[in-house]
């Protein structure tokens, strides 16, 4: 019997019965839609946590503390640097200084205009490898050159500005600070600090050749002031005067490894902790994280196939009412000569495209419930909260890995429970069939 | 054509482990040849739908041997039975035994269906065969449409579509009144003796028995010649 034989006979089969067969698919449908939207919540948090933690912190880059001798842990050196540096599918080793704000206070001016800053000594050549773009200008090659972040210029006030903010009847309203450009800008980096109780200072001079790019999110602002740490050595020797912390041993606060690509972080990962040292990477936080999120989503899946399950219980009956109903056409088919695998096919056929259609609905429809999630949701939330804020949060996102899962799980299931049915067809005896009434 | 020997078969009645076996058929030899019209009388309760189940495969002997078309089927298990039937034989039953769902058409169509034929060589050879029995103009009409004489008429052309060698009837006249029953029984042997097909028909009717060449009288589970050989 030819496969669009096979077919049409399914098809006259199921309009036979075409409220029977409606009520059947619309059961499959709700059980596929129900697995699909409830695990899609799953996919949904796990996703936004995920894109949260690769927007703020950079997917290559692996956070160094330490290395770990003698269960002790030591600061790391120069040597170690260049160790980390020689080791495959390294990009680029920036290591990063600053000054702890207790040896004095630091201050920026530009014109009449100034206010207290953080500068970052950093290893320009390492900063340049990685190639990160800027907003404005280039980076520096020269040690009286720095880049400054994109809202460096908002906290430069000048004397009426800073009159203004000393003003209780103005309070809320900020002033704006520097807005002209700052490029090419000679910035005048001040140092005070008190020493056997005389207050001394050293300024240095630098100029702005780049502006680092605006953040990513809006309430994020970058103030940052970074120097090439050549200048590093001569600003200590002026800090260590000071009496408050002159005994600092520490040669690097920060030192960050980043990788040629995202793929190798796991590998540089892995070979830095062999070596002794103290990392962290948000592949490690991402592992720990997607762990997490499986064992949800298979528990979310379990859960949706129980209403997978029950609509299968539908199609069971459906299928075995047919059967019951068609033993005599099933024995006259015989009869005549039909295989049996022809009849088992015939029925396994009829509950498949039960499934398959079932399916079809339950995606389109589960679609448009998660559409309808993230709309309605953070709209509910907002009304709790009487925050403005837009929530940047997905509740319910369905990957194409979702609807593949869920499809499989209920055209399996379709097909299973269409299994007994289908033999019994094929078991049915020729003579008892024949022998009922018409 | 067809060829019994030694068929023996027996019925278990009665509950699991008091069971008591029934014999139907005792022995039953006999040899019907190509083209030969025979029919098989006997009371009801002889065991005549027995021996025609048997030889349709619908059932196991107990012992013996059944040969039809030169092939020993015996043997046979299931879907070696369908294939046989298909391509071998034909069947026409005492309740017509049409689908109800399927059109004259479709249930004529059904067995060439069933084999894999080509839509478009189906549609010509069900169309001829529906004008041979005279149903041209009834395709489209549903089972419950057609008269009875009609309707065995339409079981005729689904038994013959196939071209078998061997034609089973059971009863065919079992379910019409007096004239229908004539219509059909010249039916048959028109095809019998134009196509050379070999008919086995069981009747209870010796009236109906004597239009055939030859009778065989099952009594007691035991076979007795009746008629007059066939000069085929």
């Amino acid at each position: 019997m030819k496969f669009k034989d096979q077919v049409k006979f399914v098809h006259q089969n199921m309009k036979k019965n075409r409220l029977r067969i409606f009520m059947t698919i619309l059961a499959t449908t709700i059980g596929c839609a129900f697995l699909i939207v409830l695990a899609s919540v799953g996919f949904g948090i796990h996703k936004s946590i995920k894109d949260e933690i690769l927007n703020r912190s950079i997917v290559t880059e692996i956070n160094l503390y330490g290395k770990e001798k003698d269960n002790q842990n030591e600061e790391l050196n120069n040597s170690d640097i260049e160790e980390i540096k020689q080791m495959e599918h390294v990009k680029a080793v920036v290591t990063r200084n600053w000054i702890d704000q207790l040896n004095g206070e630091i201050e920026a001016s530009i014109d009449d205009r100034s206010g207290r800053i953080h500068p970052i000594f950093t290893n320009m050549e390492e900063v340049k490898k990685l190639d990160t773009k800027l907003e404005k200008g280039r980076y520096p090659n020269h040690e009286n050159e720095v880049i400054v972040g994109y809202h460096f210029g908002k906290y430069l006030y000048n004397e009426a500005e800073k009159q203004q903010l000393q003003n209780p009847q103005l309070e809320g309203e900020m002033p704006k600070g520097y807005t002209g450009d700052l490029l090419g800008k000679t910035v005048k980096m001040t140092i005070k600090q008190t020493v056997d109780g005389e207050e001394i200072e050293k300024s240095f001079d630098f100029t702005i050749v780049g502006i680092q790019e605006k953040p990513s999110r809006d309430w994020i602002e970058d103030t940052s002031f970074i120097i090439n740490d050549q200048k590093f050595q001569e600003v200590k020797q002026f800090i260590d005067l000071s009496k408050l912390d002159n005994t600092q041993t520490i040669q690097f606060n920060e030192v960050l490894v980043y990788a040629t690509s995202l793929e190798h972080v796991q590998n540089i990962t892995d070979r830095l902790k062999e070596k002794g040292y103290r990392v962290y990477s948000v592949t490690e936080e991402l592992n720990s994280l997607n762990q997490f999120f499986f064992i949800v989503k298979i528990g979310l899946i379990f859960v949706g196939t129980i209403a997978i399950i029950i609509a299968s219980i539908g199609i069971f009956n459906t299928m075995t009412m047919a059967v019951t109903e068609r033993t005599q056409e099933i024995g006259i088919m015989k009869a005549i000569g039909a295989q049996p695998s022809i009849i088992r096919r015939i029925f396994l056929m009829e509950s498949l495209l039960i499934g398959i259609v079932g399916v079809i609905f339950g995606v389109f429809i589960s679609y448009g419930i998660s559409a309808l999630c993230n709309q309605i949701i953070p709209m509910i939330l907002h009304s709790l909260t009487d925050s403005e804020e837009p929530i940047d949060f997905i509740f319910s996102y369905i990957p194409p890995s979702l609807v593949i899962i869920a499809s499989l799980i209920s055209i399996g299931v379709a097909l299973l429970s269409g299994l007994r049915p289908a033999i019994k067809a094929t078991n049915i005896n020729v003579l008892s069939a024949l022998r009922r009434e018409l | 054509m067809i060829k019994v020997h030694q068929l023996f078969h027996s019925f278990k009645i009665g509950k699991k482990g008091k069971e008591k076996e029934i014999p139907i058929l005792k022995g039953i030899s006999f040899h019907i040849k190509q083209g030969e019209f025979a029919t098989i009388v006997g009371k009801s309760g002889s065991g005549k739908s027995t021996l025609l189940n048997l030889i349709s495969g619908y059932i196991y002997p107990t012992s013996g041997k059944i040969i039809v078309n030169e092939t020993d089927v015996t043997d046979f298990n299931e879907k070696e039975w369908a294939q046989f039937r298909l391509n071998h034989l034909g069947f026409i039953f005492q309740n017509f035994q049409l689908i109800p769902s399927l059109t004259a058409f479709e249930n004529v169509e059904l067995p060439l269906t069933l084999k894999g034929m080509e839509t478009k060589d189906r549609k010509k050879r069900v169309m001829e065969m529906l004008e041979s029995v005279g149903l041209n103009g009834h395709i489209d009409h549903y089972p419950n449409e057609l008269s009875g004489g009609q309707q065995q008429r339409v079981s005729i052309a689904r038994a013959l579509i196939t071209n078998p060698k061997v034609i089973l009837a059971d009863e065919p006249t079992g379910s019409l009144d007096s004239e229908t029953e004539d219509e059909v029984l010249h039916l048959i042997k028109e095809l019998n003796k134009k196509k050379g097909i070999t008919v086995l028909m069981i009747t209870h009717d010796e009236e109906v028995a004597s239009t055939s060449d030859r009778q065989l009288y099952l009594h007691d589970g035991t076979l007795k010649e009746r008629g007059v050989l066939s000069e085929v």
